[in-house]
């Protein structure tokens, strides 16, 4: 139908001579389409090759055996039967879960409160705040050498924190009890910068007026802040639910790499770092791929419970307004 | 006004305020020393690493530990320059900047044409983007791996920066929510200037783009410059080692081939750098997280 329309344009357009006429509508929109083709072409193809291929090849390669230098051979299941008997999979699975039960729900709550108290209109305050973004700026691998310094046993600043408690020196990263323990506080710390940036952002939009209105009805500010300030963050607690799932795991593989490798007796080996082991430093691609499945569950399972368990956790009993 | 009235009538009612406004002042004046305490203890780790790194070499092992250097070793630098080398200083700024600028090329454009050009591909590619935004990078880090060696890059500048160059979800979702929100009547009265939608992206919503730019480049700038994982399993050799991978053995409890007081001023070296541009960015920076809501 359209081609009968604009059909006499297109013909007409020769003739028109040296006045330019409008470029009938099919024609527009077909360049409209090559200009976007052109515009998102180089975009597309790079995402495609580097991102979704790399998940979907990842999918086959679990099936194969392959060292990257032979030609790859089809192994069928033998790669997840070899899981099932390879007890470091399991231990480092549960490896990966302490992390995440020891540091994402401390992270959120230290961000929440910490976003609520710099969100003051104070004087100087703003200048104080930037304090508490610190921690973006450095890298995990600066990280690493500054509380590895930190955690050092002889010298370290939390030994002589102990030590002026009256409390004995603990070998900090070297000690399969704490290491665990020791990098996930640090991650915290590495993580709450964004928690609070995401926060403060929320509590821009909790209406004032309620806040005044509950403050006249004598709530005192843990009243506030439990009923009317953490129900109204909820959705950005949702958020910052999923992403610091992500963060520990993505981080206490790069960190442990880093400072422990995975030691002391793979007390911080994750799943992650195992598979890097395994593909990186063993040569079993295939082996690294078929187990990155199991890890890329945890992340979906993960993912779906982000959307339930907040609400639990997030609660909205007693709804203030 | 009326707080007026009452306290000519009812005198209490103003000794009552008066007491209110006080017990206010303190609660104020205490939640200003709880932020800066917290502050405090937050900006400590950075604060004992620069401390650390101008101690000398019998200063930084005593014990009980120094918080400030009793006297200033100034040489550490100049050894901790020499473990890094110029090339990889000179290699972490190619990478970052190299991933920050081709990523742009590409992200901006993309961005555009999605919240302005109507074309019937545009739904799907946004789906396409947001679908696996979620992946972390370790998961397919293996894979990845094995696409980037297939395409012979490993080994080079090229297989270090392209393929985060292809993570272009978060650059490209972070442009079009821009584009989104620029006013449409901007671009149609180019458009019916005669302006091609090259001219008009290029004169007239690149220009108006700087704020997302800025954003954009704080945030990608700061990633990529802190990244370890990839450059290290892309071009793990001497001539392509950036920062970050110079740095990770010294955290190993290898810290004795390396004095520690020359290791921590290694890691201020590669600290300063971004320190800075987040001080003048921070704005920027934080306005790109919180309009996209993810920074990765």
């Amino acid at each position: 139908m359209a081609v009968h329309v604009h059909a006499p344009g297109t013909r007409e357009r020769p003739t028109a001579g040296p006045r330019r006429a409008r470029p009938p509508r099919l024609t527009t929109r077909r360049r409209d389409a090559a200009t976007a083709a052109v515009l998102v072409g180089p975009n597309v193809v790079l995402y495609a090759v580097f991102v979704v291929i790399p998940a979907l090849a990842g999918l086959v390669l679990a099936f194969y055996d392959w060292d990257l230098v032979d030609t790859p051979t089809f192994v069928g299941l033998e790669n997840f039967q070899a899981m099932l008997h390879d007890s470091t999979v399991a231990h480092s699975l549960l490896v990966t879960l302490e992390f995440l039960a020891l540091g994402v729900v401390p992270t959120i709550a230290v961000g929440f409160l910490l976003a609520v108290l710099v969100n003051a209109r104070l004087r100087g305050v703003a200048v104080v705040r930037v304090l508490y973004f610190i921690p973006l700026v450095v890298s995990a691998a600066v990280s690493s050498v500054l509380w590895a310094w930190l955690y050092q046993p002889q010298t370290g600043m939390f030994n002589e924190v102990l030590s002026i408690v009256g409390a004995k020196p603990i070998a900090w990263l070297s000690d399969t009890t704490w290491a665990l323990p020791a990098l996930t506080l640090m991650i915290i710390w590495m993580s709450l910068p964004l928690v609070i940036i995401l926060y403060l952002a929320a509590l821009q939009r909790v209406p004032e007026d309620l806040i005044e209105a509950a403050k006249l009805d004598g709530a005192g500010a843990w009243l506030r802040v439990r009923q009317i300030i953490w129900p109204t963050v909820s959705g950005t607690t949702v958020l910052v639910f999923a992403l610091e799932i992500l963060n520990f795991i993505a981080l206490p593989f790069e960190i442990a790499l880093i400072m422990t490798q995975g030691g002391p007796i793979d007390s911080t080996t994750t799943l992650s770092l195992y598979i890097y082991r395994e593909a990186f430093d063993q040569g079993k691609v295939g082996y690294g791929s078929a187990l990155s499945i199991p890890q890329f569950l945890v992340i979906v399972l993960v993912a779906l419970a982000a959307r339930y368990v907040p609400r639990v956790f997030v609660g909205r009993r007693g709804s203030a307004a | 006004m009326s707080g007026q009235q009452l306290a000519v009538e009812r005198r209490p009612v103003a000794v009552r305020r008066a007491a209110v406004l006080s017990t206010a002042r303190a609660l104020v004046i205490l939640r200003w020393v709880v932020i800066a305490a917290v502050g405090a203890a937050m900006g400590f780790p950075l604060f004992y690493l620069f401390s650390s790194s101008l101690m000398n070499a019998h200063d930084v092992s005593a014990y009980p530990p120094h918080l400030l250097p009793p006297s200033i070793d100034w040489s550490n630098f100049a050894r901790a320059f020499d473990y890094l080398t110029g090339r990889t200083i000179v290699n972490t700024f190619v990478y970052s900047i190299g991933v920050l600028l081709i990523q742009l090329v590409i992200v901006l454009p993309a961005g555009f044409a999605l919240a302005k050009i109507p074309f019937r591909a545009a739904p799907v590619i946004l789906a396409f983007l947001i679908i696996p935004m979620f992946l972390p990078t370790n998961v397919v880090l293996v894979p990845l791996y094995v696409v980037t060696h297939q395409l012979g890059l490993i080994g080079g500048y090229a297989g270090m920066i392209i393929p985060v160059v292809g993570r272009t979800a978060f650059g490209t979702l972070l442009f079009r929510q821009f584009f989104v929100s620029l006013p449409t009547g901007l671009v149609e009265a180019a458009r019916l200037d005669g302006a091609g939608w090259l001219r008009t992206l290029w004169s007239i919503a690149t220009p108006l783009a700087r704020p997302a730019i800025a954003a954009y480049a704080s945030i990608t700038f700061l990633n990529a410059w802190n990244d370890y994982i990839w450059p290290l399993v892309s071009a793990p050799d001497d001539a392509h080692r950036v920062m970050s991978v110079a740095l990770a053995p010294l955290a190993g409890g290898q810290l004795s081939t390396i004095p520690p007081n020359v290791g921590l001023a290694a890691a201020v070296i590669s600290t300063v750098p971004v320190l800075v541009a987040f001080l003048l960015a921070q704005r920027w920076y934080v306005r790109g997280i919180v309009g996209t809501g993810v920074d990765y």
